[in-house]
């Protein structure tokens, strides 16, 4: 999904981006977003995911390397801001608007805002249209930010932690309009979250960052159809073929090694057991686990 | 750009309500001994020093950032800050003028104005206020963009400060040169300091956007 998509067919295309602060080097990123996609970017913190996600939306300036929308930098004209929506980890209003004037900033500030369907995303989500941001919960100020983002007819919605602050229920009724965002094959979706069963229900690309660098980007059914864990004894973890391994964990009394392709590990080393590898899995294997050099 | 505009109006509006009364409150303490030229000053003044509330409340929810993904470019948000500010200064002009004229009556020493000899001083005061709370507002913008609005809060003094300085500087020059301030020169340095805010801003919007466009968020 990466480079090897042709550029017409995608959305932001971010090639060999670099940007260094002290102690953080972001190492030469290359990803791209084909049109009718959602890509998860999954790290720990700090690993380099917002840094990411601003660099492309030019609030953070990179040192070197490209990043397109439509095959255009996102400087170059207005209509580029108008189609992109974003939603960031935590409200960007002042506590005493209400999301109705909220509505009549936006208005003012897109020309493809839609009034009556911000409106329909108020009631939808059951936001008082006229009660100050200050009396509102995380999971409410979380609900305006995206009903925002969503009414100004965006093409690509790019979501930084923009879960976190939901309960399940309201969270499994937003995944469904990103869902819903999605049907239209010319929308997109960036979502980098923690949350990794969003991530799962969603997500049809899984990015994967970790200390800056950009470890795989993969379809989420590759993840989910080949990537396992392999559990096995300290001998019989001696004898796997190096090259099978792609991060390794001692525990208390066994290894669990993380391997791409899981039907083969299960006929390869017969005594082992190989499990399913979920998301969760994958990032702890890479994070807290070692790799082979 | 409307929008940052009525943005940072809305967000004002709340506050509205206490300027209201610190206003009304000048106005028992300085419209007896200031008459109204004096109060609308202060108005003015007080009104322009709202700007930097305005940057507060940008930090207070993380606002320049969300303000950046909208279809505005880095210039156009430092030029909603100086429409802002112009619309506060004259807010404060206009408030001080109404108020200053209302409260003289009460007071009793309502001069009134009934012709151009009235009117004039009015006028000059106004258009002079506007201007030098413009010049020191003007300042300010650079200021809080680049150090924040905590330490911008401070620094609005400076802001205020160094183009009394400055008036200063130049009145001991042309007391050098032997130019004498007179009344004429006075009303002339008043028509001509919209022209002087002018110019002043429009340096310092230019600082402000240099400022901005290498800030990260």
């Amino acid at each position: 999904m990466t480079t090897s998509t042709s550029t017409s067919n995608n959305i932001l295309e971010i090639k060999n981006l670099t940007k260094q602060y002290p102690g953080f080097l972001l190492d030469s990123i290359s990803l791209s977003i084909p049109k009718g996609s959602i890509i998860g970017l999954i790290g720990e913190n700090g690993a380099g995911k917002s840094t990411t996600i601003k660099t492309a939306l030019d609030l953070v300036h990179k040192d070197s390397g490209t990043i397109t929308f439509w095959g255009q930098e996102i400087s170059s004209s207005n209509q580029i801001k108008e189609d992109i929506g974003v939603v960031f980890d935590g409200i960007n209003f002042y506590k005493t608007l209400t999301p109705a004037k909220t509505g009549k900033v936006l208005a003012a500030s897109y020309s493809q805002w839609n009034s009556s369907q911000y409106s329909d995303y108020l009631q939808r989500f059951q936001l008082p249209a006229d009660k100050e941001i200050k009396t509102f919960s995380k999971g409410m100020k979380t609900k305006l930010c995206i009903a925002a983002a969503l009414s100004h007819a965006p093409k690509l919605l790019i979501l930084d932690e923009a879960t976190s602050g939901l309960d399940p229920v309201m969270r499994d009724d937003i995944l469904d309009v990103f869902l819903d965002f999605v049907q239209d094959e010319e929308h997109s979706i960036l979502m980098s979250s923690h949350i990794s069963t969003d991530l799962e229900k969603i997500a049809d690309y899984i990015a994967f960052i970790h200390k800056g660098k950009l470890l795989f980007c993969k379809t989420k059914d590759e993840l989910r159809y080949c990537y396992g864990i392999l559990r096995c004894r300290t001998e019989e973890f001696q004898r796997i073929d190096k090259s099978d391994i792609l991060a390794y964990r001692k525990e208390d009394y066994q290894w669990d090694v993380l391997v791409a392709d899981k039907e083969n590990a299960k006929r390869k080393y017969k005594p082992c057991v190989v499990d399913d590898a979920t998301i969760d899995d994958i990032l702890l294997l890479y994070v807290k686990g070692e790799r082979i050099k | 750009m409307k929008g940052l505009i009525l943005k940072d109006l809305y967000n004002i509006s709340h506050n509205a309500k206490s300027m209201f009364f610190i206003l009304l409150f000048f106005a028992v303490v300085f419209l007896p001994s200031s008459g109204t030229q004096g109060y609308m000053f202060t108005c003015t003044l007080l009104c322009t020093m709202m700007i930097v509330t305005t940057f507060t409340f940008d930090e207070f929810s993380n606002w320049t950032p969300y303000a950046l993904i909208m279809p505005v470019s880095r210039e156009n948000l430092v030029a909603g800050k100086y429409i802002v500010l112009v619309i506060f200064s004259a807010a404060g002009t206009l408030f001080g003028l109404l108020a200053g004229l209302i409260g003289t009556r009460i007071a009793g020493n309502f001069v009134s104005v009934s012709g151009p000899a009235d009117i004039l001083p009015l006028g000059l005061t106004a258009i002079a206020s506007l201007a030098v709370s413009t010049i020191c507002g003007g300042m300010s913008i650079p200021l809080t963009f680049r150090f924040g609005p905590e330490k911008g809060r401070l620094l609005v003094l400076v802001s205020f400060f160094i183009p009394s300085i400055i008036c200063y500087i130049v009145y001991r020059l042309l007391l050098i040169l032997g130019i004498v301030l007179t009344d004429e020169l006075i009303v002339l340095f008043l028509y001509c300091s919209p022209l002087l805010a002018l110019v002043w801003n429009f340096a310092m919007y230019r600082i402000s956007c240099a400022i901005l466009s290498k800030k990260e968020f």
